[in-house]
């Protein structure tokens, strides 16, 4: 089983090849494959994210791949990630939601410089309080995105929003917490 | 020596009548202006059906028809077998050759008007030899026993399941049985290996018999017509004037021909090899998207082009229309001008003819109805498409790669191509047109209302709107701005 | 002159017919024995090949397996072991279908077929469609027709609940002319 005929086969129409600019996450950003944990990494390939656009690919849920080849997929996506892990000190993959009152605050700090005040978009990056949009990404994904960045879309890392200061696992819980907040309300029609 | 071999030569043709035999066959007269490049493809086709019964017996040596074992023999033959896969591909373009060659002699009697009087039976019996040699690819295309072969097969059962009346027992004969088995390949096997190459040798015996009898057509001359009170003297005339034996007088270029042909079969077989075995013939393995071989691929594509309402009809009654034409051709014009100068119709229905299949073929190559199975995961979203884009629109991407959009749609080009490539969607639909039909489907798409959320939707339709060039503005609804504007 | 040469002619016509007669008639007896011969030989053997031309054996009840295999809000590959099948018909007899579970006690089941040319379609779960891969026909997750060429939508087995495990009936390759049962 090769990881790259499987890799472009199965993941590159969303996470794009070489790393190149993609609409999801390419997946060679060495502080993502550090930030996520291996368990969590196969569970979302095995099993996708319900309401989200990353769908399940085990053959268990309706996928073409085995559990090997998954295998396969998250030994060499993860392969690094220990060393690199402890070398960076990442905030911790997983976390409770923080308190949101906090997290306006963080947000401030943090963010408002590049996505306006209100989080609808700024000069250097667009709205991310739309409702449909937060309503297509989960808790997890914003987490990893505060964290990890989007260095492909020239999105910084947790270390890189304000100059000299890096956010604390605390403060990434609580912004966190503030856009999930901003979610609307009604639960979104699940797909059956 | 010489005068002992003469002797044993003698005592040889005094019983066996070889001298005889060679005069009124191999060494009959013919027109001189036959001797002709035109004239080299009938004993081409010969040669490569020769070929076929070499390679193909050869390849009997080892396979097995048997729906268990034909693949493992297949895989065998391929890659154990001492040139085994060299026997495989020259049955495989020896079969090739074989049909393109005899179109082509097809399409020379045609425009030489040789299926004239008194050569319409000569004619009839090539239409049939056509016909049995098509049956012969397509059986074989069967014998390579592989997931191809098997889909094949489904589609020729699918065809004979519209057949009115008795179509359900049309698919029994054919399959001889309830689902494509073993008994099937036996079925087809037989028809391959004995029944349709006897049929063709026995076919071939009375062409050439005819070709004896009738004489080879001679080279038309423009302005001179067939006329049936007259035209068998003038040929008699004109053998007898400047006739020359077929053998050795007429004969070099086909020799010439006939090696030509060796060569390039054999060197097609050792460049390009053999066709397959392409998967195991398991009907449970899916991830598979069956095409026919290349001789066939322009069906493939008649099907896929037709409007669905005449297709059960044209799939029926077109092939038998077809054969009709082509067995009356020698009776609907009887007589008249041969030279292809003087029969510009002829020349126009077989440019068209080959213009047709040529083309027909060409888009079943890059068949663009077939929707990509795997696009959706393997097909990257443009890097243009991306950069610049608000998370909303980038959402919207997802969404157009998680639906399977993209399985039919491309984007910059890559993608399926059965709908239309969305890379400037915006310029054609304003948003409410898009929305719609996401939702509601129609001109050839599913209706999407039922498997998409709200949001969904939004960022779609949001990631769409972004899709015009940079020097051109989305679409528009002009009643709405003429609305808003007092 | 005409009588003299006559009289040779006619005798040896005589004698010509007498023997072309009786050689005739053992010549008619001859071509007629072999006729009741070889249509004696034919009976059997247009018989055994034009058995095949019958109409197939009727479909029949075949296990797809438990229940439980079929969880609720589902549509998934299963196969069955052709109930007709020949010793050497190796994996061409394992014929699979579409189950759908709609509620764990409802089920739709459909033939792998595609109804316009008979290819093997393939479930979406993301967008729920069937897709065919040859001409593009596309069918609902109920499996009528959504788009393209099919002139239909998809055959749908016969299907029952018995002993804990889900039967359909079928046992042959559906077509236009013979389309399964339920649909």
């Amino acid at each position: 089983m090769d990881f790259d005929a499987l890799y472009r086969s199965q993941c590159a129409g969303c996470h794009s090849r070489d790393g190149r600019l993609a609409a999801a996450r390419p997946l060679n950003d060495p502080t993502y494959l550090a930030f996520v944990d291996p368990t969590a990494l196969r569970r979302v390939i095995s099993e996708g994210v319900p309401g989200t656009s990353m769908p399940a690919f085990s053959q268990k849920r309706g996928g073409l791949l085995t559990d090997a080849q998954i295998d396969v997929l998250v030994d060499r996506l993860t392969e690094a990630t220990p060393g690199v892990r402890i070398a960076l000190k990442l905030p911790p993959y997983s976390a409770p939601l923080g308190d949101a009152t906090r997290g306006a605050m963080v947000y401030q700090t943090f963010c408002s410089k590049c996505h306006g005040a209100e989080g609808r978009g700024g000069p250097n990056g667009q709205s991310i309080v739309d409702p449909a949009y937060l309503s297509l990404v989960s808790d997890q994904a914003l987490r990893t995105a505060v964290v990890a960045g989007r260095i492909d879309l020239g999105m910084p890392d947790w270390r890189g929003y304000v100059p000299g200061r890096v956010m604390s696992p605390q403060e990434v819980s609580d912004v966190v917490a503030w856009l999930a907040s901003q979610r609307p309300r009604q639960p979104r029609p699940s797909t059956p | 020596m010489l005068r002992q071999l003469q002797q044993i030569a003698q005592w040889f043709d005094d019983r066996l009548h070889l001298t005889k035999l060679f005069a009124s066959t191999a060494g009959h007269r013919v027109p001189k202006s036959s001797g002709s490049w035109f004239y080299v493809f009938g004993s081409g086709t010969m040669l490569c059906l020769m070929l076929q019964l070499v390679t193909g017996t050869c390849l009997a040596f080892v396979y097995v028809p048997s729906a268990d074992e034909a693949y493992t023999t297949l895989e065998y033959l391929t890659y154990e077998q001492p040139l085994g896969w060299y026997l495989r591909a020259l049955h495989y373009w020896g079969s090739n050759f074989m049909l393109g060659i005899m179109s082509l002699h097809m399409a020379q009697v045609f425009l030489f008007g040789a299926y004239k009087y008194p050569r319409e039976l000569t004619w009839i019996t090539g239409v049939l030899l056509l016909f049995v040699t098509l049956g012969l690819a397509f059986t074989g295309q069967v014998m390579r026993f592989d997931q191809d072969a098997y889909w094949g097969l489904g589609i020729g059962t699918a065809i004979m399941g519209r057949v009115p009346v008795i179509g359900a027992q049309l698919v029994n004969l054919m399959l001889a049985g309830p689902i494509i088995a073993g008994e099937t390949l036996s079925r087809f096997f037989t028809l391959h290996v004995f029944i349709l190459p006897g049929t063709i040798l026995a076919l071939i015996g009375v062409h050439l018999r005819l070709v004896l009898t009738k004489g080879i057509n001679e080279y038309p001359k423009p302005g001179v017509p067939v006329r049936r009170e007259t035209y068998v003297e003038e040929y008699e005339t004109l053998v007898e004037k400047e006739g020359v034996a077929f053998v050795p007088g007429a004969i070099s270029k086909d020799l010439y021909f006939s090696a030509f042909v060796m060569l390039a079969i054999a060197t097609c077989a050792a460049v390009f090899g053999p066709k397959g075995p392409e998967g195991v013939p398991d009907p449970t393995y899916i991830q598979t998207a069956p095409q026919p071989d290349f001789l066939f691929l322009w069906v493939y594509s008649v099907a896929a082009l037709l409007p669905p309402y005449t297709e059960t009809v044209v799939l029926l009654v077109g092939p038998a229309v077809g054969v009709l034409a082509l067995l009356a051709l020698p009776f609907i014009s009887n007589t008249g001008e041969k030279s292809a100068r003087r029969r510009p119709v002829a020349v126009l229905t077989v440019l068209v003819a080959f213009l047709g299949l040529g083309l027909l073929t060409w888009a079943g190559l890059t068949s663009p109805w077939s929707p990509h199975m795997q696009a959706w995961t393997s097909d990257p979203t443009p890097v243009a498409f991306v950069k610049g884009r608000s998370p909303l629109e980038l959402q919207g991407a997802l969404v157009l790669q998680n639906k399977q959009c993209r399985n039919c749609h491309a984007l910059d080009g890559v993608g399926g191509h059965r709908g239309p490539d969305l890379s400037t969607v915006a310029t054609r639909l304003t948003r409410d047109q898009l929305v719609r039909q996401v939702i509601q489907g129609g001109g050839n798409m599913p209706a999407y209302g039922k498997n998409l959320s709200p949001a969904e939707v939004d960022a779609l339709v949001a990631f769409m709107m972004t899709l015009h060039p940079a020097n051109e503005l989305p679409a528009r609804d002009a009643t709405l701005s003429v609305r808003r504007s007092p | 002159m005409s009588d003299t040469p006559s009289s040779p002619q006619k005798s040896g016509s005589d004698c010509c017919c007498k023997g072309s007669s009786r050689r005739g008639f053992f010549l008619t007896l001859g071509v007629g024995l072999n006729v009741v011969a070889g249509s004696l030989l034919a009976v059997p053997i247009l018989g055994y090949v034009l058995s095949s031309l019958r109409r197939p054996p009727s479909a029949q009840w075949i296990s797809l397996g438990p229940l439980g295999g079929f969880p609720s809000g589902t549509t998934q590959l299963a196969t069955y072991r052709n109930p007709v099948h020949r010793p050497w018909d190796g994996k061409t007899a394992d014929i699979p279908c579409w189950v759908r579970s709609i509620d764990g006690s409802k089920f739709q089941v459909f033939a792998i077929n595609c109804a316009h040319l008979g290819c093997p379609v393939r479930w979406f779960e993301q967008s729920r469609l069937f897709l065919c891969p040859c001409h593009g026909g596309a069918y609902y997750e109920d499996g009528s027709r959504a788009s393209g060429p099919p002139p239909r939508g998809l055959f749908e087995y016969e299907y029952k609940v018995e002993k804990g495990a889900l039967w359909v009936k079928g046992g042959f390759i559906p077509t236009l002319a013979r389309p399964l049962s339920a649909a």
